[in-house]
């Protein structure tokens, strides 16, 4: 028996002109499909997406002519080719004027510091080489809107900042261009992001700027409590405390005295709610290794919008 | 934009398959082993003949250029089969979003995806030009030379262009290029390619006479074995020439409709 999914449902947001936004979820959220939807390489059941007033559905090819797709995890490039040679089928392939073809795939791959080793196979390119190359691509046709599907995807820190570098400030600043972003490195989208939008089981959760988000959230104040000897009947029984709004457990790596440390992030109305928890924990025979207090964080958002309390 | 998309499909195409200089040496010698390989298999039926009925006219051709006809032909479809199969890696590689991403017209990608395949049967042509040095007993009859050369010509463009169609329902499903072992022993049989086709059973004809391989097999042969002249094979030529058209337009619509169905039900990568 085949089992419907609904990928997503009733999503609705806009994304205006040179703006940077960012569709952030879990795995298995909706991210991916929003993006091949206004990409328009997914065709909805149901409902309308609009990129620059074209219709995605009625007219592909309009919205093709002006976006471009960068994913993340070295697809979408062929090996056996030359980074050069690449980047020249893909301008063939939109049509690139002739005359600006060899200017624009140089400049392309300078940018990238690919210039060396633009006549090699790609297949011979690192992961990081390979990922800038893909950047490349998605230029190739110096599109009016560009989606970045987790584009940092298995990079290295260095590569993956300059990156981020790239796009925030060439792209969007420099050249004006409309970015969405999908990631679930909060980091990333707080470095980058003019507004975010939470989706989770496909459906947009929240939408707005980060800290107005922030700013919005049920509870101003996490503590965070890393934890041994946490059980499950402590974290049901500090869920049931009046001034714990949520209780996250993450997993965290690390060990106390031979002893599991578990991670928790509570999220308390205010501050002087935190010795109640700290006793609370206490009592219930959970050994806190350390605590900090602090105003919420994206990823406390995330946590928030797509999390189970 | 067109003819643009078609060539840098065609060579890109090529270049992918030809990537090495170690795959340039095995396009060249495995069509040579071929060469070889069908000058031992047929030299025994040297001086052998063969009868083929066509329109009521009935040629004596000769029974090793009749083969080696045959085997050269079946290769060129099998070869626009995989034309279909080429989309069905792009699928593996994650680079058929890539290419669908673009605005690039989806005819000129099937047309240059299936040229490429026949830029690669040039080889074949190859091994049947040392084959036929090789093999001298072959009895070559042309009495009209410009016959044969539309019958080549039609026979390559009707292949190409059901290549064309055949790649579509690999962008269309995953499990495209099942296509490709689905036809190869029914269009062997069916298109007279071992044998002529009047030893086929009546209600089988029907059947033949949809395949382009069939007036292919039958114009090549008869213009180039046969000394047919264009009136003789004028049905077969005109066969073609419908095919061609048809198959092209079926391709644009064809093509259209895979597209749609494949972003419909999420098929245009494997996983």
């Amino acid at each position: 028996m085949t089992t419907v999914i609904r990928a997503l449902d009733r999503v609705d947001f806009e994304i205006q002109d040179g703006e940077l936004f960012g569709l952030l979820g879990p795995n298995g959220a909706g991210k991916t499909t929003t993006v091949k939807i206004l990409c328009t390489l997914l065709e909805p059941t149901g409902g309308h997406a609009f990129v620059k007033g074209y219709d995605v559905v009625k007219q592909g090819e309009c919205v093709r002519k002006i976006v471009n797709m960068v994913a993340g995890g070295e697809r979408m490039l062929y090996y056996r080719l030359t980074g050069r040679e690449n980047l020249k089928y893909f301008a063939d392939l939109y049509d690139v004027p002739r005359r600006e073809v060899t200017a624009r795939v140089n400049g392309l791959l300078g940018l990238m510091g690919l210039s060396d080793r633009a006549d090699d196979e790609v297949e011979k390119y690192s992961k990081g080489m390979r990922q800038r190359l893909q950047v490349c691509r998605g230029l190739i046709n110096d599109p009016e809107v560009l989606f970045l599907d987790e584009p940092t995807l298995g990079l290295d820190i260095n590569i993956a900042k300059d990156l981020r570098s790239f796009i925030r400030e060439k792209v969007v600043r420099e050249q004006g261009k409309t970015v969405l972003l999908t990631t679930h490195y909060m980091y990333e989208a707080e470095e980058m992001c003019d507004r975010v939008g939470f989706i989770s089981k496909g459906k947009l959760v929240a939408i707005g700027r980060p800290d107005e988000l922030k700013r919005n959230m049920p509870s101003g104040f996490s503590v965070e409590i890393l934890v041994t000897q946490l059980t499950d009947e402590a974290i049901s029984s500090l869920r049931r405390l009046e001034i714990v709004k949520k209780v996250i457990t993450t997993d965290y790596e690390g060990e106390v005295e031979g002893e599991k440390v578990d991670r928790l992030i509570v999220n308390v109305a205010n501050e002087k709610a935190v010795p109640q928890v700290l006793g609370h924990m206490a009592a219930e025979h959970c050994r806190v290794v350390s605590f900090n207090l602090r105003g919420p964080t994206l990823e406390d958002l995330f946590m928030f919008y797509t999390g189970d309390r | 934009m067109f003819a643009r998309v078609v060539l840098a499909e065609a060579v890109k195409s090529l270049r992918v398959y030809f990537f090495s200089a170690r795959t340039f040496f095995w396009a060249l010698a495995l069509p040579l082993g071929n060469g070889l390989y069908l000058y031992f298999l047929y030299l025994p039926f040297a001086k052998n003949s063969v009868n083929l009925q066509f329109n009521s006219g009935t040629y004596t051709l000769d029974l090793v250029g009749f083969t080696i006809v045959g085997q050269l032909l079946y290769s060129f479809f099998t070869m626009m089969l995989l034309a279909g199969a080429s989309f069905d890696s792009e699928r593996w590689q994650g680079t058929l979003e890539a290419v669908l991403l673009s605005p690039a017209n989806r005819v000129a990608i099937l047309l240059g995806g299936a040229l490429a395949n026949a830029v690669n049967y040039m080889w074949m042509l190859i091994a049947l030009v040392l084959s036929w040095i090789a093999i001298i007993h072959v009895n070559i009859r042309v009495t009209d030379y410009f016959a044969l050369v539309l019958s080549l010509v039609l026979s390559y463009l009707a292949m190409v262009t059901l290549g064309m169609c055949l790649e579509t329902a690999d962008i269309y499903s995953k499990r495209g290029s099942i296509l490709t072992g689905w036809l190869q022993e029914p269009v062997m049989f069916l298109s007279g390619q071992v044998f002529p086709l009047q030893s086929m059973p009546g209600f089988l004809l029907p059947f033949s006479y949809l395949l382009p391989l069939t007036f292919g097999l039958m114009a090549v042969r008869l213009t180039l074995l046969g000394g047919a002249s264009m009136l003789n094979v004028a049905t077969a030529l005109a066969a073609l020439a419908s095919m061609v058209i048809i198959f092209f337009t079926l391709s644009m619509l064809l093509a259209n409709y895979a597209e749609k169905r494949a972003k419909q039900k999420a098929t245009l990568t494997e996983f």
